[in-house]
């Protein structure tokens, strides 16, 4: 079976051209406007029966609706019109050769008619799968090598080597390592460097590493270079001492980032001016700021991008402190705000909410307390759960709550939004202060989890990841949602 | 469903759910559950092990392929997915009815 058609829609196509498909389509397939679906809400039924299929198919000489079984097997007999349009998939059935016949032509046009579609939905682009264009078809005839990935496999986990005190360091590549889209990033050789071969540049060197992670090999690796370029890069984190697992996250992406700024990478801004890297992809979300005056109920709203958020260990589970932080908080008479409004100093609240979510939310539990007092690590225990809806904090849920709508979890738009996570990888600290040691737990497969200490990783549970302390949490967006380019 | 049920359906609910886009987005979420679930990949490997059985595309119709794998793609939709859809779709029903 080719993508080349048969003869009678060649020459359905040489006569009439691709237009007659292009119309049905829009209208009746994936209706691109709001006067198509209400078009096809009133008209599609079949012809004949009066029913809305199943299997509802359109002549594509007369526009004659009919059911597949039957109807129009009817309709080509005694009309000799041959050609079809599945109404439900967009593909083409010739009554001749009975059969659905491939052309990429028609294709073309059903695709691009569903990205249209997605957009006047206001849903997610129906995702495309990746497919070999010829030069890869022929380098993977060539290179006949495959891995296939079983439930037994160990691919992607090898241990790292503790430099001195480097456990920090392992236990965030660790994570980063194990972070589904980055992976994907990294091993679809996405980065397309501009300074080719210098050996000076991180991103390469993060991308050697995710090679070096996936080459099926199991000995620990030594991370001597990628600590030197972080080093460089990030000069409060040099020496061999024992730093915090979470600044050094935070200062990984933000290298990362940088390097992908300053012309490394080509990257589009996005059309609010922000930097559009692999990093801010995956890991940037919005924080919105409401704080609302006490006198005049003036609302000053801001947004700032986020790359993780750190949580007061508060109650007991995860849900709860980010309850704590997305809580309305009276400020209070001692940090007035002046208010663009009144013209003056005022009381009032401040809420934080989730504006827009990252693909990767992290959480940091702020378990280390440093006053000029005291030094001190809570060892509370926080649960955390393997899935994560995060829907209540978002702000437009919250909105809606305060608003008092009517059923706010049944919001029109709510049925349809997905805000699920996944937890993938934790991050833990055991031991004190002073004399502590950093561990990782990361998911490698979905309902398989590994421990990452050092240079050893072994088989985990996930009851054992989530009664474990936690201290840094990094959850994946469930499912992802597509944004396509239509012009 | 009776009759009644069913005709009340092809002349309301139906038009109502197409023309609001619901009948689409509802067709959206379907199809990411499905994938979610690896419903996806087992009904392709069906189909895959069907072409193979039978000597490779050119001796498959479509409609071999669709009367051989129906019935068993259907029993595989979990029914978690298909109570998750029923409610959601009712509700929705519900909801324009008392608009
Ligand atoms: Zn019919
Ligand atoms: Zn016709
Ligand atoms: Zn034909
Ligand atoms: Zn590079
Ligand atoms: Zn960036
Ligand atoms: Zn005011």
């Amino acid at each position: 079976m080719n993508d080349n058609g048969c003869i009678h829609l060649n020459n359905f196509k040489a006569a009439k051209g691709t237009k007659p498909y292009k119309v049905v389509n829009a209208f009746f397939v994936s209706c691109t406007s709001f006067d198509a679906r209400r078009y096809k809400a009133t008209t599609c039924v079949c012809f004949t029966c009066g029913k809305p299929g199943p299997r509802m198919h359109s002549c594509l000489h007369c526009i004659y609706f009919g059911c597949y079984a039957g109807h129009i097997q009817d309709h080509s007999k005694s009309k000799k019109h041959f050609l079809y349009i599945d109404l439900s998939y967009g593909n083409v059935f010739c009554a001749q050769c009975q059969d659905y016949i491939y052309d990429r032509e028609i294709t073309e046009i059903a695709l691009t008619n569903r990205v249209k579609e997605a957009k006047s939905l206001g849903v997610s682009v129906p995702y495309i799968p990746w497919l070999p264009n010829h030069n890869e078809a022929m380098a993977l005839k060539r290179l006949r090598k495959r891995r296939v990935i079983s439930q037994h496999t160990t691919i992607g986990l090898r241990g790292l080597q503790n430099l001195g005190s480097t456990c920090f360091m392992n236990c965030i590549v660790q994570t980063l390592i194990h972070t589904p889209l980055l992976r994907d990033y990294f091993l679809g050789e996405k980065h397309k460097c501009k300074s080719q071969g210098s050996g000076k540049c991180l991103v390469c060197e993060v991308s050697k590493l995710f090679q070096e992670f996936y080459s099926g090999a199991k000995t620990p690796l030594t991370l001597h270079r990628l600590l030197h370029l972080i080093w460089t890069h990030a000069r409060h984190l040099a020496g061999y001492e024992q730093q915090d697992a979470h600044e050094f996250f935070i200062a990984t992406l933000d290298v990362i980032h940088r390097h992908c700024m300053n012309g490394v990478e080509d990257v589009e801004k996005k059309e609010n001016g922000r930097c559009n890297c692999i990093i801010d992809q995956i890991f940037t979300g919005g924080l919105q700021s409401d704080v609302v005056c006490t006198s005049c109920s003036g609302v000053s709203t801001t947004i700032d991008p986020f790359w993780d958020i750190s949580l007061d260990i508060a109650g007991t589970s995860l849900q709860t402190c980010l309850e704590r932080f997305t809580r309305a908080e009276h400020l209070g008479s001692a940090a007035k705000i002046k208010c663009s409004n009144c013209r003056a100093y005022r009381e009032s609240t401040k809420q934080l909410t989730l504006e827009t979510l990252p693909i990767v939310a992290s959480f940091h539990l702020k378990r280390f307390e440093h006053s000029s007092q005291i030094d001190r690590k809570i060892s509370t225990f926080i649960s955390f759960p393997a899935e994560l809806d995060l829907t209540p904090f978002l702000s437009s849920h919250r909105r809606a709550v305060d608003v008092g709508a009517a059923d706010n979890n049944n919001a029109p738009e709510g049925i349809f939004e997905d805000n699920r996570y996944s937890l993938f990888a934790v991050v833990n600290h055991l031991g004190s202060l002073d004399a502590g040691h950093y561990t990782a737990y990361v998911r490698q497969m979905k309902g398989s989890w590994f421990k990452c200490d050092d240079h050893m990783i072994t088989r985990a549970s996930l009851r054992e990841v989530l009664d474990s302390e936690g201290y840094l949490l990094f959850y994946h967006k469930t499912v992802l949602e597509y944004e396509g380019d239509v012009s | 469903m009776t009759f009644d049920n069913e005709n009340i359906l092809i002349k309301e609910a139906h038009p109502r759910l197409t023309s609001s886009g619901d009948r689409d987005r509802f067709k959206e979420l379907l199809r990411k559950r499905l994938i979610e679930c690896g419903w996806r990949d087992q009904v392709r490997a069906m189909c895959r092990k069907f072409v193979k059985e039978n000597n490779g595309p050119n001796n498959v119709t479509f409609d071999m392929l669709v009367n051989q794998v129906t019935p068993r793609a259907r029993a595989l939709v979990p029914d978690s997915i298909k109570r998750e859809l029923i409610n959601k779709i009712r509700e929705n029903l519900h909801r324009q009815r008392n608009q």
